[in-house]
């Protein structure tokens, strides 16, 4: 209220003021005069026209794939939550992956680093690269060049199972082998 | 969980009375005055003129409680009602306005505007509107003080009537800067991505969830969009044919354009302000870490380079700062540095698994998502770390980002079975639901215009 009664002192002081510089110097500006009038005259003439850009639609473009792919060649390899180090029960699927690449020396393979549902699409997709990485570490200390070996991460937006379980959820914390053979 | 927002609600302003009080009066022609005095009294005058141009009715800063009571009238004419419901939806969901109900009106909308048929049941702003032509539009608008008894705003719009709702938000708008001096947001967008039989689509709806449709950018896993700050690209993370590239959606030329593909990850994260400049997430070195990239330059600058997780980094509004996670401490967290890299420290103690940062317009708070319970919530936190207060509890909800001008957050939520788009108020009030049943949806960010 305080604040109220100053800023009403202060006005008062205004008013004084603009009748006072009108009386000594008349030739001043017009609005200067008046400026509570003024806003209301200005918006009686307001118009305005309402457009939208049209959206055109734009198509992404397809790039044709170089290889043909051949999946479920492999079991599947799982991993813990929140973790990718290669589990125990990892390194014999791991071991038929890496027999097969050495006898079929023209052909490369590709892992794909999943996640369960838990947790954001960006931080999965971290975790999914770190464990399609470690699945190609394993691979390499076996003897397979690394240059054969593709990764790629899906995060959690590629599960195998959608109920919201502990089965579940386990079996979407997977590393998924596919062969990529040259058309 | 105690929710203790207090950032900004309604309150009438002191300065109402400016315009109402201040007469120049003739009686003192007689009086004059030393030079001195005479400038800054014009000086005085000056400010006075600019002061009642820029009346404001609430100041929508101050954390008092009081919302400012707003009767909107049913217009007449075509498509009268559906455009004046559209405005009272508008004001109503910001939490600032209380529009009060049609049925308590003792004013018919055909009949002129008498202040004392609104003061007598509360109302403080009266909208009144006529809407003429068929399929195009002409809606004349009258905004009044109803205290004052005048009219402060009367203006004339006119669109097809395919535009119906862009008009609808495009008035109140004009309401809404009238009442408060700050830009409404109603005609701003949301952009989400939805997935469809194994397939990825970008769309793009109103901020109340109208009007959707699909941008025809497809993929086979796409995320979350980011606007550039003049709104006028999208740039995302797309993956196609095995790799994950980063493209940019460019609306004046409608086209699509890959700006940054590598081995590995890569997923893109805010725009600078230069247009031209973005900051993203890749495993092309081995695990994730932060770059920024300039696009026509392809000049890439590495900001991190730890053994851990590094995604999801926010930019604050002048570019100085920026929000990530990092697993570094055994979980990820938020963390915050420069814009160079340095100085990062963390910034969430909270809680086993805190993602997804976004950095308020304003400045003054970041959203994320934090497990609690074994659900994903949506928080907010003070760039500081101090404040930590949480918005939602039911579900999952995730992905949150601002409105431009701060005031509301978009997240996605899976409270209903299929993940869907709600918005909300920054303080966790009026959770709504603005994407349709059977559309699986996430990743939403609110356009800047």
């Amino acid at each position: 209220m305080k604040k109220f009664l100053v800023l009403a002192a202060i006005l008062g002081f205004v008013a004084f003021g603009c009748a006072e510089r009108k009386a000594v110097v008349p030739t001043q500006p017009q609005e200067m005069q008046q400026p509570q009038t003024k806003a209301p005259e200005e918006s009686t003439k307001a118009k305005e026209k309402i457009t939208e850009q049209e959206r055109a639609k734009v198509e992404s473009k397809d790039i044709p794939s170089k290889f043909e792919e051949i999946s479920g060649m492999f079991k599947d390899i799982y991993f813990d939550y929140d973790r990718y180090d290669v589990r125990e029960d990892a390194k014999q699927t791991l071991k038929v992956v890496a027999d097969h690449l050495r006898k079929n020396t023209a052909q490369k393979v590709l892992i794909e680093g999943h996640c369960d549902e838990r947790g954001t699409s960006e931080y999965n997709l971290g975790l999914g690269d770190k464990r399609a990485k470690s699945a190609k570490d394993f691979l390499v200390s076996l003897g397979v060049p690394s240059s054969r070996i593709e990764t790629i991460s899906y995060g959690k937006e590629k599960p195998v199972c959608s109920e919201h379980t502990e089965d579940c959820w386990a079996k979407n914390r997977r590393g998924h082998f596919v062969i990529l053979k040259g058309k | 969980m105690k929710k203790s927002f207090t950032i900004q609600d309604s309150r009438f302003k002191g300065v109402k009375w400016l315009s109402s009080r201040v007469v120049p009066t003739q009686r003192l022609n007689y009086l004059t005055a030393p030079c001195v005095l005479f400038l800054l009294l014009t000086a005085c005058c000056l400010l006075l003129s600019a002061a009642a141009e820029a009346k404001v009715y609430i100041d929508i800063t101050s954390p008092a409680a009081r919302k400012l009571p707003i009767a909107v009238s049913e217009f007449g004419g075509t498509f009268g009602k559906e455009i004046s419901d559209i405005i009272k939806d508008d004001l109503d969901f910001t939490g600032i306005f209380l529009c009060l109900d049609r049925n308590a009106f003792m004013e018919a909308p055909s009949q002129p505007f008498n202040p004392k048929n609104w003061t007598v049941i509360g109302a403080e702003a009266v909208v009144k509107g006529m809407v003429s032509g068929a399929r195009n539009l002409v809606a004349t608008v009258s905004l009044y003080d109803a205290l004052e008894g005048r009219e402060i705003l009367r203006k004339e719009y006119q669109t097809e009537a395919s535009l119906l709702r862009p008009l609808a938000h495009t008035i109140a708008n004009d309401i809404y800067r009238q009442m408060t001096g700050e830009s409404g947001i109603f005609r701003t967008r949301v952009a989400y991505v939805a997935r469809k039989g194994g397939e990825d689509s970008i769309y793009l709806a109103d901020w109340d969830g109208h009007r959707a449709m699909s941008l025809g950018i497809k993929g086979n896993v796409i995320l979350s969009p980011h606007w550039s700050k003049d709104g006028s690209r999208l740039l995302y993370s797309s993956e196609r044919n095995r790799q994950w590239g980063i493209y940019l959606l460019d609306f004046k030329k409608t086209s699509e354009t890959k700006v940054f593909s590598s081995k590995g990850t890569n997923i893109a994260g805010d725009f600078f302000p230069h247009p031209d400049e973005f900051i993203f997430s890749s495993s092309m070195s081995g695990s994730q870490d932060l770059y920024t990239y300039r696009i026509p330059a392809s000049k890439l600058n590495r900001l991190t380079s730890s053994r851990g997780i590094e995604v999801s980094p926010t930019l604050s509004p002048d570019g100085g700062q920026i929000s990530f996670i990092s697993d570094r401490d055994g979980t990820p967290q938020l963390f915050i540095m420069s814009r160079d890299g340095s100085n990062a420290r963390r910034l969430t103690f909270n809680g086993p698994y805190n993602t997804s940062p976004s950095w308020s317009p304003r400045g003054d708070k970041i959203v994320f998502s934090g497990r609690q319970g074994g659900k994903n919530q949506i928080f907010a936190i003070n760039p500081d770390g101090s404040g930590i207060t949480q918005l939602t509890d039911r579900g999952n909800n995730e992905d949150p980002s601002f409105s431009p001008d701060g005031r509301y957050i978009v997240f996605s939520s899976d409270r209903d079975g299929e993940k869907a788009v709600f918005i909300m108020r920054v303080n966790g009030e009026a959770q709504k639901r603005i994407t349709p049943k059977g559309l699986r949806v996430f990743g939403p960010r609110w356009s800047p215009n």
